[in-house]
């Protein structure tokens, strides 16, 4: 399976609002996740002022965003993924 | 700024192990309006609190008399007579060196009790034009040496307290007398001989940790180097933003110094204007994330020196600035800034004063103040604190 690409928002609200507690994600993932993904920080999607989206912080696992983001959400959508 | 010969006065302080204050004191002043640059280093009897208080009284009264151009054996006298006598020892001590430069005429350095200060031009040492010795009729103990010297531009004056010195005392047969003056002066020659353009804070800092090293990891007394170097100026810049008008965001980030590594990028949309620009992006390497950093970690973008967080990152690095704090102690990313100001003498900032709607969310945990403020904050500890010269161009 190709590696998945998972990039974390370390924009100053994404990290104020929780981006901080997922910088750290690579390290943290249960043992069935580890080495699926490429974690990589960006300086700013810019979504924080996206009123169509419900709030920071956001990632984006293989392109797509995830909202209010929290490890347990990124691990259900990299599982989502592999299930595919 | 151009041509002008620029006068950097940095400094490095350890404190004795097991003390709460240093027991040397270091001041400086400039007074541009005739060209001079004083500078004082102390070292107060003993160590810790009280002769942390001995050393800043007589920086404090010494850099006054330079000042006001004292008597030199009037003022060495003032200083001693009204010094607190140590209940212990029943004297009143501290030793100091004063330096008294005029651009373009003779520098005036006079010393009691301090390791003599090192001129170097390039990794060569430079005898003073004029030496001479003097001795109080009132304090016959002690001598006060008086050296007239022409610095010329690239020169370095390194001046230390005895705590480098006299470092590694007693440790095996290599320093029996301690490091001495002849080795700090050959280990800043080989420092200078590897980086001639090495910075002040950067010599002075390299200077206090050899010495350190040397007592085999322990203070045993206090160390403080301080080094002053006559150069050109160096500039730096720092574009934080983005501009109120998005039409403006072109000519704002032609201020970036692409490609000197002179430039710093604080704040996430203005990275993403320069990548823009540059055609490349932002690489942040969390295999060196520090989990206490309390900060976004920076990244590395070709053509600029540094990418951060804006106004966490800044805010912090005002706070640090406006209130001396060490630089060892700080969040990755604005250790990194300030390092890189301190390298520096004159600090542009380049300011975008567009708000972040979502900055202003009162859900966020802290409140975030407005860039503008925050830089004009930070201009001003620049200017009081380190003796640098900021510009600030609004867009």
């Amino acid at each position: 399976m190709k590696k998945m690409t998972l990039e974390i928002c370390s924009g100053t609200t994404c990290y104020m609002l929780g981006a901080n507690n997922l910088l750290n994600i690579e390290n943290e993932m249960p043992s069935e996740l580890r080495g699926l993904a490429e974690v990589r920080a960006l300086p700013c999607m810019g979504l924080c002022n996206d009123k169509e989206l419900s709030g920071a912080p956001y990632v984006k696992l293989n392109g797509k965003v995830i909202e209010k983001a929290t490890p347990e959400k990124i691990y259900d959508a990299m599982r989502a993924l592999i299930e595919e | 700024m151009g041509s002008q010969l620029f006068v950097e006065m940095e400094s490095f302080q350890l404190t004795k192990t097991g003390q709460a204050a240093c027991g040397d004191d270091i001041q400086y002043k400039v007074l541009k309006d005739e060209n001079r640059y004083l500078a004082v280093l102390s070292d107060g009897l003993g160590s810790g609190v009280k002769a942390h208080v001995l050393a800043n009284m007589t920086t404090t009264m010494a850099l006054r008399y330079l000042q006001s151009n004292m008597d030199t054996l009037q003022s060495v006298e003032t200083i001693m007579d009204s010094l607190p006598v140590c209940e212990l020892r029943k004297i009143s001590y501290s030793t100091f060196s004063m330096i008294d430069i005029r651009l373009g005429g003779i520098t005036k350095i006079i010393e009691m009790g301090n390791p003599q200060y090192i001129q170097l031009r390039g990794t060569e040492e430079v005898q003073p034009l004029k030496h001479e010795t003097i001795v109080s009729k009132y304090w016959p103990d002690r001598q006060v040496e008086c050296y007239e010297l022409k610095l010329e531009p690239g020169d370095r004056l390194i001046v230390c307290s005895d705590g480098v010195t006299q470092s590694g005392l007693g440790e095996g047969p290599q320093y029996r007398f301690g490091w001495r003056r002849c080795g700090e002066m050959e280990y800043a020659q080989e420092r200078i001989s590897r980086n001639p353009s090495i910075s002040s804070y950067t010599l002075a800092r390299s200077i206090a940790y050899k010495a350190y090293g040397i007592s085999q990891n322990i203070c045993k007394d206090d160390i403080s180097c301080m080094v002053i170097y006559m150069r050109k100026p160096r500039v730096m810049r720092i574009l934080t933003g983005p501009p109120y008008h998005k039409e403006h965001d072109n000519i704002f980030a032609s201020h970036a110094d692409l490609g000197e590594d002179h430039t710093i990028i604080c704040g996430g949309t203005t990275a993403n204007i320069l990548e823009r620009i540059v055609d490349r992006k932002v690489q942040i390497d969390l295999t060196k994330l520090k989990l206490s950093d309390k900060l976004p970690p920076a990244g590395r973008l070709p053509g600029v020196a540094l990418v951060t967080e804006g106004i966490l990152t800044l805010t912090r690095v005002c706070k640090a600035l406006e209130n001396n704090e060490s630089v060892e102690d700080l969040p990755t990313a604005a250790r990194k800034i300030i390092e890189m100001m301190l390298e520096h003498d004159k600090i542009e900032f380049v300011v975008g004063t567009k708000v972040n709607e979502a900055h202003q969310d009162p859900n966020l945990p802290q409140d975030l103040e407005l860039r503008r403020g925050v830089i004009r904050r930070m201009c001003a500890a620049l200017n009081q604190n380190f003796r640098k010269e900021t510009e600030i161009t609004f867009f």
